[in-house]
């Protein structure tokens, strides 16, 4: 499967856009002896996302199997899940305690076992110990990293 | 099971309050107190941080271990930069200072920091800056650099680790105190990367740290011509001239002084537990041995020392930095 | 043959323990995420304190040799690359583990890591001198010129597009600058407050290779999809060594690219897998398998990025000079205990000089034996069902990009580029041109900007002309991105046209 001719032009215009922006910066921002090299990579950035742009313009883009509206739908909930775990949870409730229940949490949400089968429940339970047990061993045991404490751990 | 549930809560409620209360100041240090280096693993303030915090631990010193953090990058400004504006204040997080560059970088502007962000503990070490050439270089002598320069303006290449740390600073007193106009070329990648630079003779010459100067010297790979110190070094390089003797006007304004330091805002208490206790800590004997057996000079300060250096240094460098 | 009086030293008890311990112990850091080899030897540091100083080296000598080696592993189980140097196993290792052929791609792993790191060493016992010299040949408009022809193997690597590969390499080369720049300290592209320290390179690694991963996973969502993997014979140690001695191609090129990039100060071995893998692919009559989880591009890559552990430490020995972070760290180690290396080491310090490379031959033999151990076992992780792998790669790829600076800025960073890749591969562009990007670009860069300036003081007349494109290493460079770049142009022509014409055929 590929994507279509639309997914490419909107993908392609969204680099072309980022790559500009980064080319207007770079010759724009100051103090310029910092910009040189920028701007000469910003120009092969720009010239290459153009060309990339019109040939996905031309229909000419092949590789890359573009994102389905099943595959959107599948990885809705555990994108929305790693979002709040990552950009939120982990800081503020804590690391362990926010890994703890994300792990579960995805885990549940894509286990194919149903919802009803409580040894399904008790080795998700068990697995997750085991998990956080290792994580724990290795970064806070063994290489003493001391992670962000939050509200509980 | 409901009291279960409700002694479990309960335990659940006071450990969260226990862990959102901060530590009270009486007990500090109750856990391991962080050390963030702004250079790489590997250079040399590095591994003297990893040194003198190696005894931390012990009980008569603060009976909590030290960890080293590195958060390299930009000459030191992205650690700094971390410190000043996002490490809490609590005294389990302090940070390596390295002046003249911290305090350099904070006239130049651009950076999150200013002397003043900062309250000093204790100094370990310093390290004055030195003028390399290399091996097979035609000149012996400062002198016969600097007429060469002075005939020649913007011909000699002079390489150190970086802008406005302390390997630039002497440089721009040089070219003051000469007239001469030399092309300074700074490098990524620390002092390592800008001796490299000398011994492969990419550049004329170069401004290294004395402890590694040293080191290439007796490797036979470079010549020390000077030292931008008061004195000269007697324990490693007795023959080798100060800038002052040689007639150059350059004082110790870019000796790298190394040290400790907490954010402002650190409770008193902490800060005076810290500067009564992390001086004996760096003249522990081990430490002062292992200093030593790497070729890095020490040099003990107390805070109020300290304080009194920040700024005398603060004032010197505005001087000297104004109109670059 | 002086260093086969020496080897005594490393089977004394203490030391051979601590040879094992080294040895084992850097296996499992390196296959933590987020923990390259530099903190990992930085790590171990302390712990030389208690010894003496040979009894340190060859803690520091064991664990260095085998934390390459042993990123490896998570790079194949879980594509995380444990450092730079993993990223080319990750593409074709990963997808064999997948294939259920995990314990196959770990066996090729170690063999070829041990063959590669084993000739590297002894190219630092014999040709030390020698190597010196052609180390310092390097200067930065050479090393500008060679981080180019390093960008110019993105147009060919892991990508079925040209544009695509060098846009993505593009990509990679600007996210490169963003942050402080290095020499000016002036502020570039910083969009949020997280960004002022630049992108770490392993919250990168981590991020770009990790996070699509969990997300395809996700795609795959509830179906059961335990028969993913056919049944696969069990792999025999036997037949994995059969097999390397079969590969004698992508070995070779591995271990010669490794010897050669790891010599050079400022590079390290930071590209030597990507080249090597870059190299097989060309030199190989099943191009088209790269990246399927073809053993070759594993075997190249392994070979390479430890053949690069012995030369690298040619300039640190003889000039005091570490060629890389973790050269420096062991620096560090060295002086620590009173050992100043240069020319005369070896007549100062026999004892420490050669008891130290001694304990890294002897490391890599034991790496092997026990990578080959765990191998069986570890093979499974690969295994494991895909929700259990997706939640534990994700709170791996947490716990190792925050652990590498204790920053939540960079973990913020982890999964930004990690989703932006995500999308960016459903659409042909792929991760290693912009990891690659990512490396270069500052060495680039930096290189540039001193090369100027030297240019500018030494030439009076056309001054970047003279410095960069003349002298005879230069021109050899040149030369060399010319023809990468017209090579890989021309291959992707004919691949395009061989595509088009099956497509006409299959109407």
């Amino acid at each position: 499967m590929t994507a279509s001719r639309t997914q490419h032009l909107i993908a392609s215009s969204i680099i072309l856009v980022v790559a500009l922006i980064v080319g207007w910066l770079s010759f724009t921002q100051q103090p310029a002896e910092a910009f040189l090299f920028p701007r000469l990579i910003s120009v092969f950035f720009m010239v290459l996302a153009a060309w990339n742009f019109i040939r996905a313009f031309l229909a000419l883009s092949k590789v890359g199997e573009g994102l389905s509206a099943e595959t959107a739908l599948a990885i809705a909930p555990g994108l929305l899940v790693t979002l709040v775990y990552v950009f939120w949870a982990a800081k503020t409730v804590g690391f362990y305690a926010s890994s703890t229940a994300a792990f579960f949490i995805l885990y549940t949400l894509y286990d194919p076992e149903p919802l009803s089968n409580g040894r399904a429940w008790l080795k998700r339970v068990i697995v997750t110990t085991i998990f956080m047990a290792i994580i724990y061993a290795l970064f806070t045991l063994l290489l003493k990293v001391q992670t962000p404490r939050g509200h509980f751990l | 099971m409901k009291t279960l549930l409700k002694t479990f809560g309960a335990s659940l409620v006071a450990a969260t309050l226990a862990g959102a209360v901060p530590a009270m100041a009486d007990d500090y240090p109750s856990r391991p107190i962080g050390v963030a280096v702004s250079y790489g693993a590997g250079g040399a303030t590095d591994f003297q941080a990893r040194i003198v915090t190696m005894v931390a631990g012990n009980e008569d010193m603060l009976g909590q271990p030290m960890y080293i953090l590195n958060k390299p990058g930009a000459g030191g400004r992205v650690g700094w930069n971390w410190f000043a504006s996002e490490a809490e204040a609590d005294g389990y997080m302090m940070s390596a200072y390295n002046v003249p560059h911290f305090i350099a970088q904070s006239i130049k502007g651009g950076v999150q920091y200013s002397a003043d962000s900062f309250e000093p503990i204790a100094n370990w070490g310093a390290d004055p800056a030195v003028v390399v050439v290399p091996a097979d270089s035609p000149y012996n002598t400062i002198q016969e650099m600097v007429d060469f320069a002075k005939e020649n303006p913007g011909k000699v290449t002079l390489s150190g680790a970086g802008l406005f740390v302390g390997h630039h600073i002497a440089a721009l007193q040089l070219q003051k105190a000469t007239d001469a106009k030399f092309v300074y070329i700074p490098t990524k990648g620390g002092g390592a990367a800008a001796m490299k630079a000398v011994v492969a003779g990419d550049v004329t010459g170069g401004i290294n740290n004395l402890s590694d100067a040293f080191r290439a010297a007796e490797a036979g790979n470079v010549k020390v011509l000077a030292v931008a110190d008061l004195e000269r070094n007697e324990e490693f390089l007795p023959d080798v001239p100060t800038l002052m003797e040689a007639g150059y006007d350059v004082d110790n304004a870019s000796v790298n002084f190394r040290g400790l330091m907490v954010p402002k805002g650190t409770p008193q208490e902490v800060i005076d537990t810290l500067a009564e206790k992390v001086p004996a800590m760096f003249n522990h004997a081990r430490v002062t041995k292992r200093m030593a057996a790497g070729g890095s000079p020490l040099r003990v300060m107390n805070r109020e020392e300290v304080q009194a250096m920040w700024a005398k240094r603060q004032e010197t460098l505005a001087e000297l930095l104004e109109g670059l | 043959m002086e260093f086969l009086a020496y080897f005594g030293g490393v089977f004394e008890p203490v030391a051979f323990l601590l040879l094992l311990g080294g040895t084992v112990g850097g296996l499992i850091l390196g296959a933590t995420p987020g923990l390259s080899p530099t903190m990992a030897v930085a790590l171990l540091i302390p712990f030389t304190f208690h010894l003496s100083p040979t009894q340190g080296l060859i803690l520091l000598g064991a664990a260095y040799t085998s934390t390459v080696a042993g990123g490896a592993v998570s790079a194949i189980l879980l594509k995380i690359p444990g450092a730079p140097a993993n990223i080319a196993t990750a593409l074709d290792g990963n997808a064999m583990a997948r294939k259920g052929e995990g314990a196959r791609a770990l066996h090729l792993s170690f063999l070829s890591s041990g063959i590669g790191g084993v000739i590297g060493v002894l190219l630092l016992i014999f040709l030390t001198p020698l190597l010196a010299q052609w180390a310092l040949a390097f200067g930065p408009s050479h090393l500008f010129w060679l981080a180019i022809l390093g960008v110019t193997v993105i147009g060919s690597l892991d990508s079925k597009s040209f544009v695509k590969g060098l846009l993505s390499g593009c990509i990679g080369l600007w996210l490169s600058m963003i942050g402080y720049d290095d020499i000016q300290g002036a502020q570039r592209f910083i969009f949020h407050d997280a960004l002022t320290g630049g992108i770490h390179i392993i919250a990168a690694l981590i991020g770009i290779f990790a996070i699509p991963q969990v997300l395809d996973m996700f795609a795959k969502g509830r179906r059961k999809v335990v028969i993913e993997t056919v049944a696969v014979p069990v792999h025999a140690f036997s037949d994995s060594v059969r097999e390397i001695g079969r590969s004698g191609r992508p070995l070779t090129i591995g271990t010669i690219i490794g010897s050669i990039v790891g010599l050079i100060p400022g590079i390290g071995g930071q590209i030597a897998g990507l080249v090597a893998y870059d190299q097989a692919k060309k030199f190989s009559p099943h191009k088209e398998k790269f990246g399927t989880g073809h053993p070759e591009g594993l075997i190249a890559a392994e070979s390479a990025n430890n053949a690069m552990v012995g030369p690298s430490l040619v300039p640190l020995l003889t000039l005091s000079i570490p060629g890389s972070p973790t050269a420096a760290v062991l620096l560090g180690g060295l002086l620590i205990h009173g050992i100043f290396p240069g020319t005369d080491l070896f007549e100062r310090n026999p004892e420490v000089a050669w008891t130290f490379i001694n304990s890294m031959l002897i490391g890599q033999v034991l790496m092997v034996i026990f990578g080959i151990a765990i191998a069986k076992w570890a093979a499974k992780i690969a295994r494991a069902p895909l929700p259990i792998m997706a939640s534990a790669v994700l709170v791996l790829a947490l716990f190792g990009s925050y652990s590498v600076q204790q920053s939540m800025g960079d973990v913020w960073i982890m999964l930004s580029l990690g989703l932006g890749m995500y999308f960016l591969e459903k659409f042909g562009f792929s991760a290693a041109p912009v990891v690659l990007g990512l490396i270069l670009g500052p060495i680039a860069e930096s290189n540039f900007v001193q090369g100027s300036l030297i240019a500018n003081a030494v030439y009076d007349d056309w001054p970047n002309v003279m410095y960069f494109m003349t002298g005879p290493l230069n021109i050899v460079l040149i030369v060399l991105v010319i023809a990468s770049i017209g090579y890989s142009f021309l291959s992707h022509r004919a691949s395009a046209r061989a595509d088009a014409a099956q497509r006409v055929a299959a109407q």
